[in-house]
């Protein structure tokens, strides 16, 4: 079959584009779903009372506290639940060490029905509350334990079409965020910082938990029950149909590795193939390809942290980082939208980042330092210097 | 250069003659049409593991679940549409489709009736039946 070759090689902004905007949609639309939450059922618009008296149990915030004071319950707060999170995560790591994968899924199959159907339902029901809906209850509760159970099947128990499985990701996302954005406001600075460096201990020191469980899996060649948001491949839009069929493969294996390597090093990219021909296995999970790692973590043992690479050479990021990157986002908003358009491009920034030095290590990194780190600084500096550079432009009707 | 190629005929069966590797392989493939039961296409379900699935879902359909008649028209659309043919799971695809189209019109029904009607139709007792009323009283959104 005489034909020509119209584009065997694609280029690096097709493929890696495409790569980089599976991972940027769902982070984006996660944060716009947190930010919409946040700005439509905000009443007070600070912190929420009720919310204190049950998770801070010793701490409470109040207006008329002095900023050292709320300083200080801020990082009492934050140091004891990075306390909470660590133990959690041994606990995980002991657990899986002991092989009880069937006690994780199902706890995490759990905890999962706890966070689409009580948080779920609870946001609903404030939505329902604020703009007078009219549901009645019998439609309501129908419908709530129907979105729950297919979610919890749907994360963790059986196979369903990939569009629902990310997408019941981002909501149970969106659902722990919100959740956290009703903190006290020092406290969520604080948590967020606290939770970078944490991050960053447990998946680059070598006695760090997130490290441990990344060895142990690899070691075992097992998936870890974990939390963990992963892009389609790129190839997912190509049909492989008859007439083009070579040609896909070949496609898909330079897409497979540039995926694998993420910037457009040529050099690389040939020995990296080369790899892959050597390495023929009998399906895509058991190619033992040294760069693919896994990277999940904790949260409540429940959710993941970090960034690595799938066993399908798709961008895995962990739920955590989801729901952090929305927390601070969220709380951006209940300040105003410029901060929120800072923080949201701070962010993106900061995932860009992370994704190259993922591209040049190759192995399992923590997503939220970079990200978090950048996202403060915007927010501060936006407060500082844009917002009042923006009010006094627009009062004088100087720009927008 | 045969991974993914591999992978894909691992999991779906042969799909035709293999094309070898370079430049050569272009005049020796034969064009066939290869479809998949799951609307993910290659990184979906097998046939039989298609039929299992399809299956469960219809019969845990059941118990108070119409979603997952959709979750099952929503898989296996390509067997909906009749672009692939597979006769064993396209009976339970059906089915689950005229459930989850009944149960939404039962649905639809009543949530309009309630909705248009309102205390004109139900008396007092719509007033307890309205969600926000019935938070309200048993103060589910009290702790936020």
């Amino acid at each position: 079959m005489a034909r020509e070759n119209p584009n065997p090689n694609p280029t690096v902004l097709e493929s890696l584009g495409e790569e980089i905007i599976r991972i940027v949609a769902p982070v984006s639309a996660c944060m716009l779903l947190v930010v919409l939450l946040v700005t439509a059922l905000s009443s007070d618009g600070g912190g929420g009372r009720g919310f204190s008296s049950i998770v801070t149990i010793a701490y409470s915030e109040d207006a008329s506290d002095s900023i050292w004071d709320k300083l200080k319950d801020a990082l009492g707060y934050s140091l004891v639940f990075v306390v909470l999170i660590t133990l959690l995560t041994f606990l995980l790591v002991l657990l899986f060490y002991l092989r009880c994968t069937r006690f994780l899924k199902s706890y995490m199959a759990f905890s999962s029905f706890v966070v689409l159907g009580f948080l779920g339902g609870e946001v609903l029901l404030l939505l329902i509350s604020r703009f007078y809906l009219l549901i009645d209850v019998v439609t309501f509760s129908l419908l709530l334990f129907n979105f729950s159970v297919v979610g919890v099947m749907a994360v963790f128990l059986s196979k369903v079409p990939i569009l629902v499985n990310q997408g019941y990701l981002v909501i149970i996302g969106v659902l722990v965020a919100y959740w956290f954005t009703l903190l006290p406001e020092w406290t969520t600075w604080a948590l967020l910082i606290a939770m970078s460096l944490y991050d960053l201990a447990a998946v680059l020191l070598p006695v760090g938990p997130l490290k441990l469980l990344v060895e142990l899996a690899i070691s075992r060649d097992e998936e870890l029950p974990a939390l963990v948001y992963e892009a389609r491949p790129v190839e997912q839009h190509r049909p492989v149909v008859g007439r083009r069929l070579w040609r896909e493969r070949r496609d898909l294996v330079i897409n497979s590795s540039s995926n694998l390597i993420g910037t457009e090093a040529g050099g690389m990219t040939s020995q990296h193939t080369s790899v892959v021909v050597a390495e023929e296995g009998p399906s895509v999970s058991t190619v033992t390809d040294p760069l693919l790692q896994h990277q999940p973590g904790m949260d409540r043992g429940e959710d993941a942290e970090g960034i690595g690479l799938g066993s399908s050479g798709a961008i895995k990021l962990g739920l955590g980082d989801f729901i952090f990157y929305s927390v601070l986002v969220g709380r951006a908003a209940l300040y105003d939208f410029m901060t929120v358009y800072a923080c949201y491009l701070a962010i993106m920034a900061g995932l860009g980042v992370t994704l190259l030095l993922l591209a040049v290590y190759r192995k399992a990194l923590p997503a939220l330092p970079v990200s978090i780190a950048l996202g403060i600084l915007f927010y501060l500096l936006t407060r500082a210097s844009l917002e009042m550079f923006i009010v006094q432009c627009s009062t004088n009707l100087l720009m927008f | 250069m045969e991974r993914r190629g591999e992978a894909i005929d691992e999991e779906q069966g042969l799909i035709g003659r293999r094309p070898g590797s370079g430049a050569a392989g272009v005049a020796e493939v034969t064009p066939v049409r290869r479809t998949w039961p799951t609307v993910d296409g290659p990184h979906g379900l097998s046939e039989d593991e298609s039929h299992a699935y399809a299956r469960s879902y219809f019969y845990w359909g059941f118990a108070l679940l119409p979603f997952l008649w959709a979750v099952n028209c929503c898989y296996f659309w390509p067997v909906l549409r009749k672009s692939h043919p597979s006769p064993r799971v396209r009976p339970y695809v059906m089915r689950s489709a005229i459930g989850f189209t009944i149960f939404a019109v039962v649905l639809a029904t009543w949530s309009l009736t309630f909705i248009i009607g309102g205390e004109r139709l139900f008396g007092p007792i719509w007033n307890d039946l309205v969600m926000y009323n019935l938070a309200d009283k048993l103060g589910l959104t009290g702790w936020t």
